[in-house]
């Protein structure tokens, strides 16, 4: 569902939910590896939807500069997301833009900031950042 | 076939202690737990699916897909609900119920909770009561409790509250946000207290003191420090031999004889993939499934005495459901508040659970436990917070640490179409018709929740505070983990469902033992309470 373009566009949102900075961005912190396992498990009925979305996107970037959102570069990739945000479409959606980038923003922040074992947030860098730092360690079960 | 002096159904924090109290008393109990027993490894660590976070899940019973619920809202649509979803007002099913997951805030209800009728009125268009019993007739039953399950508090401080006792345990550690609102309140002139917790604060029942892990609500403690039925009452009427429990059992009905005589339960289990029927008898049965689940079951246990089920010959059970509204407000301080030792909360007040001009009842107010960073995401950031991009990011990473929240559950004035009824088409997996949730709480809660809001306002204003905000408050139905008044005591029967002691009218062996006998939830959390009523069952039960 996500290969091909349609893995690039995804992996160009997720760097611009979650830009890098001097820690890294969404996608090198393994947020498409939480949305990965996200649609082929909890939401995978909603793959195809926002999979549509991808697409959507990646043709508003053509509609409006004649190139992918993937080729665009950072500052323009944020100008078309704030446009859609705004309810400012010109393409076919799947559902409403402004929920699309909403629901995006959501779905990466909770790979990036939730527990590494649903595959993101590596190495917990997320929570080294924002100084949360749990004592939790959990015993194994009873031998 | 076995008859038991007592069937319980619910291994919470009523069913839990209803069994060890008659286990050890003599009595041969089985208790039925929809539910199954958790390691802690099992519970897990699962930021997404939770009970504080229960994004796409939680981390017990029930399960998401054969357990559903209708909601009604407001606007009269009717939803289909998995037990995670919002609506639902779902509390944890497990052995051990909501207290295995619980943060265990242990309060005690004040004197005018028990008697919210008389002291302000009855506002048109509620079910406002007063109990049937006073404070004073609770108060060893709240000692006992916070006893026998283990609470750490310091008693001292409470001086608000005419307790005579002190706590078991000492109240929990200081910690930076504590000394923050210690010093505003001060400035304002009102009290503040440490906030009672069933949780070790030092070994206490041969279990060691909190390891101040984070993780108390919506997950198992790790080190078995946080006190529950699952680790003191249930483990108590195991030893004694007389009980049985029979967990991942979901009760069907009550049953009775041609007289409408209650004589025993029947329920469901799953073995080798197939659903199996059951029919357990006893001479009394005891309903703690929690005020949703209980309710349910007296309605879905109808006889020809009883045609609309038991015990709601006057159309009472179900009523006045309520939870608590949870008001509150947000602020970001100029320096770190955070210290990352668990539980976090550290600091009430109750300078405003009652005496407030004008407004009904109110709250007490506390800072909150440590917050997982997607529940920060989700509820703690303002309303115009970046949502995604370079801005986002760098204000979760400036405001995490110095962020604080002070919040408060607000006494509800009660509606009776505030109710859980039977759903005429919707079944579970068992076949057994499902609950359906409508109404909503009475506007005065409404009133007395925007009181408590600008109070929580006024609380983070009085400190340095860079930026004080607040969410919306809304009409709505609350019930959830807190959820109580399904089944009201009461003396007289055309206006409760239970007896003072906790027997449905008209029956004198079966009887209900979880918040749904509250007839109002208190400015407080009401676990303690439901503790407290369920020694009272109990105790009038071994004796009679």
């Amino acid at each position: 569902m996500f290969t091909g373009r349609r893995g690039e566009v995804l992996r160009a949102l997720v760097d611009r939910m979650i830009p890098a900075d001097d820690v890294p961005g969404g996608w090198e912190a393994g947020v498409g590896d939480y949305l990965a396992r996200l649609f082929a498990g909890d939401l995978a009925a909603q793959a195809l939807p926002y999979a549509l979305g991808l697409d959507a996107l990646d043709a508003e970037a053509a509609a409006a500069h004649g190139c992918g959102f993937v080729e665009l570069a950072d500052e323009r990739q944020d100008a078309l997301l704030a446009r859609l945000a705004d309810g400012g479409a010109t393409q076919v959606w799947p559902l409403a833009p402004a929920r699309f980038v909403a629901w995006s923003a959501d779905l990466c922040a909770e790979g990036f900031y939730g527990d590494p074992a649903n595959g993101g947030n590596r190495g917990g860098v997320a929570w080294a950042m924002i100084g949360y730092d749990p004592k939790r360690v959990l015993p194994g079960p009873p031998a | 076939m076995t008859t038991y002096d007592v069937i319980v159904v619910g291994a919470g924090a009523g069913g839990g202690i209803v069994a060890g109290v008659l286990a050890e008393a003599g009595h041969r109990v089985l208790v039925l737990e929809r539910g199954r027993q958790y390691r802690v490894d099992e519970v897990g660590l699962d930021h997404l699916r939770n009970h504080r976070l229960a994004r796409y899940g939680h981390n017990t019973g029930p399960d998401l897909d054969g357990n559903p619920r209708v909601a009604v809202d407001i606007e009269g649509a009717a939803r289909l609900l998995r037990p995670h979803e919002g609506g639902y007002h779902n509390n944890a099913m497990a052995v051990g119920g909501g207290t295995l997951v619980y943060g265990a805030q242990a309060w005690r209800f004040l004197p005018r909770d028990f008697r919210m009728a008389s002291t302000y009125g009855v506002p048109p268009g509620s079910s406002l009561a007063d109990w049937p019993i006073s404070y004073d007739d609770l108060a060893e039953d709240y000692a006992r409790a916070e006893r026998e399950i283990g609470v750490a508090g310091d008693a001292a401080a409470a001086c608000f509250h005419p307790r005579r006792e002190p706590y078991p345990m000492p109240a929990v550690a200081d910690n930076p946000q504590r000394h923050l609102l210690a010093g505003a309140a001060a400035r304002l002139g009102w009290n503040t207290h440490p906030v009672p917790l069933a949780i070790n604060t030092v070994p206490y029942q041969g279990r060691p003191a909190c390891v101040q892990c984070g993780m108390c609500v919506g997950f198992a403690c790790p080190s078995d420090s946080k006190n529950g039925t699952f680790n003191t009452l249930l483990p108590r009427a195991r030893a004694s031999g007389r009980c049985t429990l029979v967990a991942n059992a979901q009760a069907e009905r009550v049953l009775s004889d041609a007289s409408g005589r209650v004589v025993g339960v029947a329920y469901w289990t799953i073995a080798d993939g197939r659903a199996q029927r059951h029919e357990a008898r006893a001479d009394r049965v005891v309903l703690s499934a929690g005020a949703i689940e209980s309710a349910r079951l007296l309605l879905n246990s109808p006889t020809a005495r009883e045609p609309a089920g038991l015990g709601n010959g006057h159309d009472q059970v179900g009523r006045s459901l309520q939870g608590h509204y949870y008001p509150g407000a947000l602020a970001v301080m100029p320096d770190a508040v955070y210290d990352g030792n668990g539980p976090g909360v550290t600091i009430a007040t109750t300078q405003f659970n009652h005496g407030n001009p004008g407004i009904i009842g109110g709250a007490m107010l506390a800072n909150e436990f440590i917050p997982m960073p997607l529940s920060f995401w989700y509820a703690w950031r303002p309303a115009d917070a970046p949502r995604w991009g370079l801005a986002a990011k760098r204000a979760m990473r400036d405001g995490f640490r110095r962020t604080v929240s002070v919040q408060g559950p607000v006494q509800e004035i009660p509606s009776p179409t505030a109710r859980v009824t039977i759903d005429p088409a919707v079944r579970d997996r068992f076949g057994i018709p499902v609950v359906r949730l409508s109404g909503h709480t009475h506007p005065e809660t409404l009133r007395t929740a925007a009181y408590m809001r600008d109070r929580a306002i006024d609380w983070l204003r009085a400190t340095a505070a860079e930026r004080v905000w607040a969410r919306p408050i809304a009409l709505g139905l609350s019930a959830g983990q807190h959820q109580a008044g399904t089944c009201r005591m009461g003396d007289d029967a055309r206006t409760s469902v239970c007896d003072r002691f906790g027997r449905v009218h008209g029956h004198d062996n079966l009887l209900v033992a979880d918040g749904g006998l509250h007839v109002t939830n208190g400015g407080f959390n009401p676990v303690l309470t439901i503790m407290a009523l369920a020694f009272r069952v109990a105790r009038r039960l071994i004796t009679t």
